[in-house]
């Protein structure tokens, strides 16, 4: 560390900043979502992040010439930043979650931490994420390292959002950024990964948004709210 | 460098042109919120004509307060007079006085600026100046650690923390301007600044709501000549907070590589158009947005301290 503090740290290439930009903003919606109130955000923010991991997947292939990314990132905006968020929405608003009723749109408050905390607690578990990520010396020729200390960081604090948030929506839209944050690291560590893998988890997301979209319901139908914490006056 | 004027003039230039434009940049950023909201709004040349009014003014003190209620407002004055010494307002090269601090004791000096204003409206024993004076050192010091985390992202990044190398720093490469810790930084900066100006979303920057005030309640007790330090040195305050922004992280450009007469006065111009740009923008952010409940504030705070924070860390793994 004191050797880092001595010397600058020199730019990157455009590109490769471009691209630490993009990661950026995928973690930083992974933030932004600890503090949307509304369910309807939650889930566009959601589709925003997928967004731009398929922007960052036109970035890879057009600047590392991958031909098979342009599907992927055509194919991953398409489900994720499109479907996913439509059949979650429309789910959501057959049992009346997502009307203009604030009883059941709303989702502020429903943190174990204030936000402030959350987000510090959130930053130290980042930082743990990318101070590990920088001990694996990890090499990847697509992105740079950072965008790989970065997905982990999403990972991490997905599951920080999972933690704290009591309420099924942001669980499951954690659970789902949380894959968004594993296609950011394979996408710096698997570029050329064969599209039908790819394709095969795309689907499985599908399939995981209609089970969460499901269970969601079943919740609502037997506790009569959204919250897990009137789950825990089922123990015996 | 021959033919040009002489460097100390330039020098002096420097806080003429903060002190002087700063009245007209709050009349701007005035006007246009009020051509947001429909309304006809007050002259640009208002600030000007308020201030001349005041110092015309005849300037009483509460009952028992002491000389800190009447020194406040000049020390403040004076901080705010000595900063533009320290930042790169006209130009590129340093100046003679330039290097006498570097960000960090620019940073004092504005704390201690804003702390003999505290000073000063502890000392009138009215309710509401006090509370002025009590949040805003209380949120002070949360947006303290974010100023510093800036200052450390422009440390790793120049190897200094002279705002002089960070501005040259930014001009030498599109490189530099999209590199995340530099964006991050940036805009964790501007942030800070609607913190420290008592803008939306942390402060209405006009109302008469005293409950919601931060800044806005410390000069209540003050009159006269005192009052018009303190709105000046505000004035003053917002403008040098927005030359650091623009000259030396945003768009450090336009600024005098010569001390040529020519091009100090195009440095001028420059500056005072580059800050009613970003008064505009956030004027904009101030009819855009509501004001933060007062415990809401440290949410800003941390989303501010969140970026800037990562601004540190990607420059960890060389990628920022």
């Amino acid at each position: 560390m004191s050797g880092l503090l001595a010397a600058t740290v020199a730019a990157p290439s455009a590109l490769d900043g471009g691209a630490n930009v993009v990661a950026v903003g995928v973690l930083l919606a992974e933030f932004g979502m600890f503090r949307q109130a509304l369910i309807r955000d939650q889930v566009r923010l959601y589709a925003a992040q997928s967004a731009l991991i398929s922007v960052l997947a036109v970035v890879v292939a057009a600047s590392r010439h991958l031909p098979d990314l342009y599907a992927l990132a055509g194919l991953s905006f398409a489900l994720k930043a499109v479907i996913v968020p439509v059949v979650l929405t429309r789910l959501l608003r057959r049992i009346g979650l997502t009307g203009s009723d604030p009883r059941w749109s709303d989702i502020a408050g429903t943190g174990a931490l204030s936000l402030a905390s959350t987000v510090l607690v959130a930053i130290a578990v980042a930082a743990f994420g990318f101070f590990t990520t920088a001990r694996f010396g990890v090499r990847s020729p697509v992105l740079p390292a950072t965008a790989l200390a970065i997905s982990m960081a999403v990972v991490l604090v997905s599951f920080v959002l999972m933690i704290v948030r009591r309420d099924v929506i942001s669980q499951a839209i954690g659970f789902l950024s949380l894959e968004n944050g594993i296609s950011l690291t394979s996408l710096v560590v698997a570029a050329g990964l064969p599209l039908i893998l790819e394709v095969a988890f795309l689907f499985d997301l599908l399939v995981v948004a209609v089970v969460f979209g499901l269970l969601i319901r079943v919740h609502h139908g037997s506790a009569e709210s959204m919250s897990t914490a009137d789950i825990t006056s089922l123990r015996g | 460098m021959s033919g040009g004027l002489p460097i100390p003039l330039v020098q002096c230039l420097q806080v003429v042109t903060i002190a002087g434009a700063a009245p007209g940049i709050s009349g701007v950023i005035s006007k246009v919120e009020a051509r947001l909201q429909g309304r006809a709004g007050p002259r640009i040349l208002q600030p000007y004509y308020d201030l001349g009014k005041l110092f015309r003014k005849e300037a009483l003190a509460p009952r028992g307060s002491s000389w800190v209620f009447l020194a406040g407002p000049a020390v403040a004055m004076m901080c705010y007079l000595t900063v533009p010494l320290l930042i790169p307002v006209l130009t590129t090269f340093g100046l003679p006085l330039g290097y006498m601090g570097d960000i960090l004791g620019g940073g004092f000096i504005l704390s201690l600026a804003s702390f003999v204003v505290a000073l000063a409206a502890l000392d009138t024993g009215s309710p509401y100046a006090q509370l002025g004076a009590s949040r805003a050192k209380t949120f002070g010091a949360i947006t303290e650690p974010v100023v510093l985390f800036v200052v450390f992202t422009v440390a790793l990044v120049t190897g200094t923390d002279l705002p002089y190398a960070l501005a040259a720093t930014v001009r030498s490469s599109a490189g530099q301007i999209v590199r995340p810790a530099h964006l991050l930084a940036a805009a964790a900066l501007f942030m800070v600044i609607l913190y420290e100006t008592g803008r939306i979303p942390v402060e209405t920057h006009t109302g008469t709501n005293e409950f919601g005030m931060i800044e806005e309640a410390r000069p209540f007790e003050h009159s006269g000549p005192y009052f018009a330090l303190l709105k000046w040195g505000s004035a003053m305050k917002q403008l040098i907070l927005y030359t650091i922004l623009l000259n030396v992280f945003v768009a450090p450009w336009g600024l005098a590589s010569t001390p040529d007469a020519g091009s100090v006065v195009l440095a001028i111009a420059a500056l005072i158009g580059k800050a009613a740009l970003l008064g505009v923008v956030v004027s904009v952010i101030d009819n855009s947005f509501a004001k933060l409940r007062l415990f809401k504030i440290t949410e800003f705070v941390s989303a501010a301290f969140l970026l800037a924070v990562l601004g540190v860390f990607t420059l960890y793994l060389g990628g920022g």
